[in-house]
Formats: C-alpha cells, structure tokens, sequence
C-alpha cells in the first residue's frame, strides 16, 4: 500500500508544490506540504474510489491547506519574481512583469477564491470544483467570474 | 493579463519543477495541523482527569478509608469522569472529522464541533463550581465535621463574598482559556465560512 501512495503522490506532487506555494510563506511551505501528505497517507486507507484519486487528493490538500496555517498566516501571500518558473524568464521582459503581477494578485486573494483559482488553473471542470469545494456550479462560474474582474483590478493597479 | 494566459505557465510548472521529497519519510512523522492541536488538548484533558483523583487517594494513603468514605471525593470523580468522557468524545469526532469530504462540508462540520464544545464546556464547568460550592456549604454537617470550626465559622457574608469572586473568576478564567483553545481557530474557521458564502 505504502508504494502506490507514494507513486500516486509522486504523480500529483508538483501540484501540490503549487498549491503550497498560494497558501503558504517561504518558510512555512515545507511544513505545509509535509502536513498534507500526512493527512493524504492517514486517510489513504479510507479511500474507496468514490470519486476520482484527484478529487480526493484536492479535497484533503485544501482542506489541510485552508485550516492549517492560521497561526503564521500573512495578510497577503506574493510570490516573488524569483519563484516564477523558468519559462517566464525566457520569454521578454513584459511577458515576465505580467506572469509577477498576476502570480502577486492571486496572492492577494482570499483563501477560498486562490482555491477556485488553483483548480481552475489546473482546469478542473466545474464539475469536479463542486465536488471538492462543496459550492455548487452556479456559485462558482458567478464567483470566477467576479474573480477574474477582483484580479484584472489588481493587476491594473499595480 | 488576464487568468486564461497563466494557464501555460501554470501547466508548465509541472514539468519544470523538480521535487525530490522522500514521501515515505514524510509519512514517519507526526502532524501539526489543527486537528492534531485539538486531539492533543482533548488527550491531555483525558489524562489530566483521570490522575486527579488518583493523586488525591495518593497524597491521602495513610487514610484511605476516609477517602473513599468521602462524598466530596466521590463527587470529585463524578466530575472527573464526566470531563474525561466528555474529552474522550471530543477526540473521537475529531479522530473521524473527514478532510475527505468537500471544503465547505468539512468547514462546517469544525465550527460545529467547536461551538457545541465551546458550550458545553463552560456550561460544565459552571455546573461543577456549583456543585463544588453547594457541597462545601452542605457536607460539613454530615461528614467533614472539622470543616464547621474554619471555614463555616467565618461570616456568611465573606463567604457568600469569596464565592461569588470566585464565579467572577472562573468567568474571566474560561472566557481566557476558551478564546485560548478555540475561540481563536473558530474565529478563523467562521471567517473563512464567509468567505465561501460571500459573493
């Protein structure tokens, strides 16, 4: 059991990195990712294939993401320039400022908006965004829209 | 920029980045997450309780007889037990709150728990001073004789005066303790509630 879970997680780690990286500081993202394959392996046992091994890795990394770090949280997480993948650096330099602002927007969401946002980023079907966010459809094409407005705002003003 | 053209980055991300984390390594240890806070607090509770009333037979070994004869010990184990299944049961519901399920079920659920805990507990605790109370002003008279010729013999006054600072305090105290242990991440939780509900 304990090799599938790790080749499942191998699969999915570089999202959770990502998703480590919205939520959490420099300093707190090897603790965060480590708490959530803790929690992933402690309710591994109890997974059925219910639903899909994405849906339910989602559930359990936001879960663990959004009530984990409460104590250390900062009013606003931005990722730096530096984080950027590499790709962003190769293209020209108002490709790259654009990348920083949107990635510095995202950070200055709210935690339940930058989950929407995640998962649309990984182009999860609404669908399945309902079934790991528990909002229904309707909510969240109404609520990703209005997101899509908050971060043209933001990246606008700098 | 707008969202839809981070997409490609984002996607790309994945084959650029190189993790090597050792996934059964990290399996080996324990968690921090809230959940493991509260059955740590919950644990501690349990063990906490049900030493109380050993120590007190202990410290009273060279009179066993009169402690287990004694109603205030008695009802002190009452009240002890009371906290540890009360605690044992808090545990357990934290042991089973699914992270599987959706976010905002999951959300839910902890606030929940946490008011009814919340309640409970002060309400408990209430309960138990006053039992605590009554006993102290009922017992003396048909056990504890001793107890007559100190505290009873002071005026009924200060004694009405010393419980009453003593309810003052065991308010302030819990209200402390309760926004301590839970009124903190309740607040947290209820905040990102409404964040789900907000449009």
């Amino acid at each position: 059991m304990e090799r599938t879970f790790e080749r499942q997680i191998k699969e999915h780690e570089a999202m959770l990195h990502k998703l480590c990286r919205i939520y959490a500081t420099p300093d707190e993202r090897q603790d965060l990712f480590q708490d959530i394959v803790i929690q992933l392996w402690k309710a591994y046992p109890r997974f059925r294939g219910q639903s899909q091994f994405s849906t339910w890795l989602y559930r359990i990394a936001i879960n663990t993401a959004l009530t984990g770090l409460r104590k250390k949280k900062l009013p606003v997480t931005i990722i730096a320039s530096t984080e950027l993948p590499e790709q962003a650096y190769d293209s020209n330099m108002d490709e790259e400022e654009n990348v920083r602002q949107m990635y510095s927007a995202i950070g200055r969401l709210n935690d339940v908006e930058k989950a929407i946002v995640m998962l649309y980023l990984e182009d999860r079907p609404y669908r399945e965004m309902e079934e790991i966010l528990g909002i229904n459809e309707g909510a969240l094409r109404v609520k990703m829209v209005r997101i899509k407005d908050k971060l043209r705002g933001l990246t606008k003003n700098g | 920029m707008e969202l839809d053209d981070l997409k490609g980055t984002w996607k790309n991300e994945s084959e650029l980045t190189k993790l090597n984390a050792d996934i059964m390594e990290i399996i080996q240890h324990k968690t921090y997450g809230p959940l493991a806070a509260m059955k740590r607090v919950f644990k501690r509770q349990i063990v906490l309780m049900a030493t109380i009333p050993l120590l007190l037979i202990a410290t009273n070994a060279n009179d066993v007889h009169a402690v287990f004869t004694s109603v205030m010990f008695w009802t002190y184990v009452v009240f002890c037990m009371c906290v540890v299944s009360f605690a044992y049961k808090s545990y357990r519901i934290v042991q089973h709150m699914e992270l599987m399920e959706p976010v905002k079920g999951a959300l839910a659920r902890q606030i929940d728990l946490l008011e009814k805990r919340k309640r409970w507990e002060l309400a408990g605790l209430r309960v138990g001073l006053l039992t605590f109370v009554a006993l102290t002003e009922i017992v003396p008279y048909f056990q504890h004789y001793r107890m007559l010729d100190y505290w009873h013999s002071l005026p009924p006054a200060l004694r009405l005066s010393a419980y009453l600072a003593l309810f003052a305090m065991q308010y302030f105290m819990n209200r402390k303790i309760a926004r301590r242990n839970i009124g903190v991440h309740l607040d947290y939780l209820r905040r990102l509630m409404n964040e789900f509900d907000e449009n």
